[in-house]
């Protein structure tokens, strides 16, 4: 059977959970082996991708997506981390930021497959379709 | 003037305090892979089965329903255009099951299995939003078939009557008057109390506007919704397009009304369902089929019923068609429909090209609903008629040594073939029930044996205009009473009587 990216990742990652840096380091040599043994090494992009999916789950991290139209400032930053980490029982909050003009004001913030529309520009299109009504 | 535009403001400042701006939130997901009509996708945790999915192309939205959930991907069939998807498109719930519009407005149009309308005459105003899959009514709600559905078409009208939330399956090749006799009942239930729905699913357009102009030309528009999944559509819609014309149908039903409901043809339904799982790798079975093809039918017309009057004593009933190859009913779909449905009309292309037409066979043509679906003149004439049809198809055999029988068996012969000559019928006209009474009437009573066969034709359609202009009181007395007594029998032997005495062409 063929072996997915996914299973790498997973097998990879019960492999080095809870060793010190020497001895990864030498799994890590033995996993490019079996890669390369395996033919997969092409893959490597979607499982080093996967990788870092199954880390930050272990570990309670959590990918954000913060997009604002002037960007944001310290406060709202260190909020929004809490209201996240509220939101999706997560550890910790590392959180990207993105300008975007277009939204006009407020923020939508993205984490795994939730959106979190807060934008100025949305807000006012439900408003047009409510008066359209 | 004043006070409006004072009023109008008032209300702007009134609904924007209401407003409130609030964050909502949203489960996304993206397209990993599209092609022929299914879209893969990534993400969207929270997905329902059968929920409608957003997909946000550079063109505008395009909808799509979910159908495959698996581990880490959904599987999505595209309603719609799909062209404009691209990989990493952006695909949003839309937290609701797959609803269409439905009311009194989408009666007299032609719609798509979505609602839109197709036929250029606006907007449809629907009254609600029906959802497209619905658990069928439960015993409880029920109750047995007891009105007859008139279908106009005299053999099935005495032989395997229909009644009101009954499923009869219609059956036969390509081109031997499957959809005939389906436009046949639907043109004959104007004044029957009766609103009907005609879902064609991957017919040729043409076909469907020449159907439409002659539903139109006939006044049945006024009561039926044509609802049309062409042969160019994808094949998403047309798997859609029977759940999306009986949740129609269900508005009517809900309002204690009788409907009835044709899909024309299930066999390209199926053949659409059966692409659509391929594509989403479902394993195929018998002649490719997946596994739950069975499932997809009975579900479909388990939502046919009679309900009973404490659930508003509405009905739907369902005329599915299926289309056989070369005759063979012991197909997978065709035997699979008919173990569904109460009973089917078999089509013969024999009898089609023999020239008797509509093409019933009445051997292999059942109704298991029965005599309880006919109104009791009709009963009267029609069961003693099942058993001379019967007779004759056995005799028939007989037929080339006609000099050599015996009497009894002479007589037989020659009303079995005036019973097929009456049977045969032209498209597009419909009789009355009590037409219908007076001519059985007529034949089982003897009073055609006179006339001969090649003349029965036209000794029927005699007696009708004759009944029309003298016996107007006999025909409303049956049609009315729904039976007749004694002294209404023998005004009608006296009518025939009557009308006889004019005719030349009689064997004295």
């Amino acid at each position: 059977m063929k072996i997915t990216p996914k299973q790498f990742a997973l097998s990879l990652y019960e492999a080095v959970e809870g060793k010190p840096a020497v001895q990864v380091k030498a799994v890590v040599k033995k996993f490019v082996e079996l890669l390369a043994k395996k033919n997969m090494l092409a893959k490597a992009d979607k499982i080093t991708g996967q990788f870092v999916k199954i880390w930050d789950e272990k570990h309670g991290i959590v990918e954000a997506l913060a997009t604002s139209a002037n960007g944001l400032d310290k406060v709202s930053v260190k909020f929004l981390e809490h209201y996240i980490a509220e939101l999706s029982g997560a550890k910790e909050v590392v959180i990207t930021e993105k300008i975007d003009k277009n939204i006009l004001g407020g923020v939508i913030i993205k984490y795994g497959d939730k959106v979190l529309d807060g934008s100025l520009k949305t807000s006012l299109d439900e408003l047009k379709e409510k008066m359209i009504k | 003037m004043n006070t409006t535009k004072d009023f109008i403001v008032e209300q702007l400042k009134e609904q924007i305090a209401d407003f409130k701006v609030r964050a909502k939130s949203e489960t996304v997901g993206r397209v990993i892979k599209v092609g022929d009509g299914i879209a893969r996708i990534e993400g969207i945790s929270e997905v329902m089965m059968s929920e409608m999915l957003e997909f946000k192309t550079e063109g505008g939205s395009v909808y799509g329903l979910a159908l495959n959930l698996e581990e880490d991907r959904v599987g999505a069939i595209i309603l719609g255009d799909y062209f404009g998807i691209k990989e990493g498109d952006e695909v949003r719930c839309l937290k609701k099951i797959l609803e269409v519009p439905v009311g009194d407005s989408l009666v007299g149009r032609v719609v798509n299995p979505l609602g839109e309308p197709l036929d250029g005459q606006g907007e449809t105003r629907p009254d609600k939003f029906y959802p497209v899959e619905k658990i069928a009514p439960g015993v409880i709600t029920r109750e047995s078939v007891k009105e007859p559905v008139q279908t106009g078409i005299k053999v099935i009208d005495a032989i395997i009557p229909i009644g009101r939330g009954q499923r009869e399956l219609i059956i036969g090749d390509r081109q031997i008057g499957k959809s005939a006799l389906a436009i046949d009942t639907i043109i004959n239930q104007k004044g029957q109390n009766m609103k009907c729905v005609y879902v064609a699913i991957g017919q040729k357009e043409s076909k469907v506007a020449g159907l439409v102009a002659k539903l139109e030309q006939c006044g049945a528009m006024e009561y039926t919704i044509v609802v049309l999944a062409g042969a160019s559509d994808p094949a998403s819609l047309l798997y859609i397009a029977p759940y999306a014309g009986c949740a129609m149908a269900e508005y009517f039903l809900d309002k204690g009304e009788d409907v009835l409901i044709v899909y024309d043809d299930l066999s390209k339904h199926a053949v659409s369902y059966r692409e659509i799982s391929l594509l989403l790798r479902r394993p195929p079975g018998r002649e490719a089929y997946p596994g739950d093809i069975f499932y997809l039918h009975s579900r479909l017309l388990e939502r046919a019923c009679k309900l009973n009057k404490d659930f508003g004593g509405g009905s739907i009933t369902a005329l599915p068609i299926i289309e056989t190859q070369a005759g063979d009913m012991s197909a997978y779909i065709p035997t699979n429909v008919i173990s569904i449905t109460d009973g089917q009309i078999y089509l013969m292309p024999e009898l089609f090209y023999q020239g008797s037409r509509p093409a019933v066979d009445a051997g292999l043509s059942v109704s298991r609903v029965g005599s309880s679906a006919q109104i009791k003149a009709m009963k009267k004439v029609a069961g003693k008629m099942k058993l001379e049809a019967a007779q004759f198809r056995e005799l028939a055999a007989f037929v080339q040594f006609g000099s050599d029988l015996d009497k009894d068996t002479k007589a037989k012969l020659e009303r079995g073939k005036r019973l097929s000559e009456i049977f045969k019928q032209g498209q597009y006209s419909p009789v009355p029930a009590a037409n219908q009474v007076l001519i059985f009437y007529a034949l089982i009573n003897g009073l055609a044996d006179d006339v001969p066969v090649e003349k029965i034709s036209d000794f029927e359609t005699g007696l009708f205009k004759y009944a029309a202009a003298s016996g107007a009181k006999i025909l409303k007395q049956i049609a009315e009473k729904k039976d007749f007594d004694e002294k209404l029998e023998r005004e009608m032997k006296g009518l025939i009587g009557d009308y006889k005495n004019n005719l030349d062409y009689l064997i004295k």
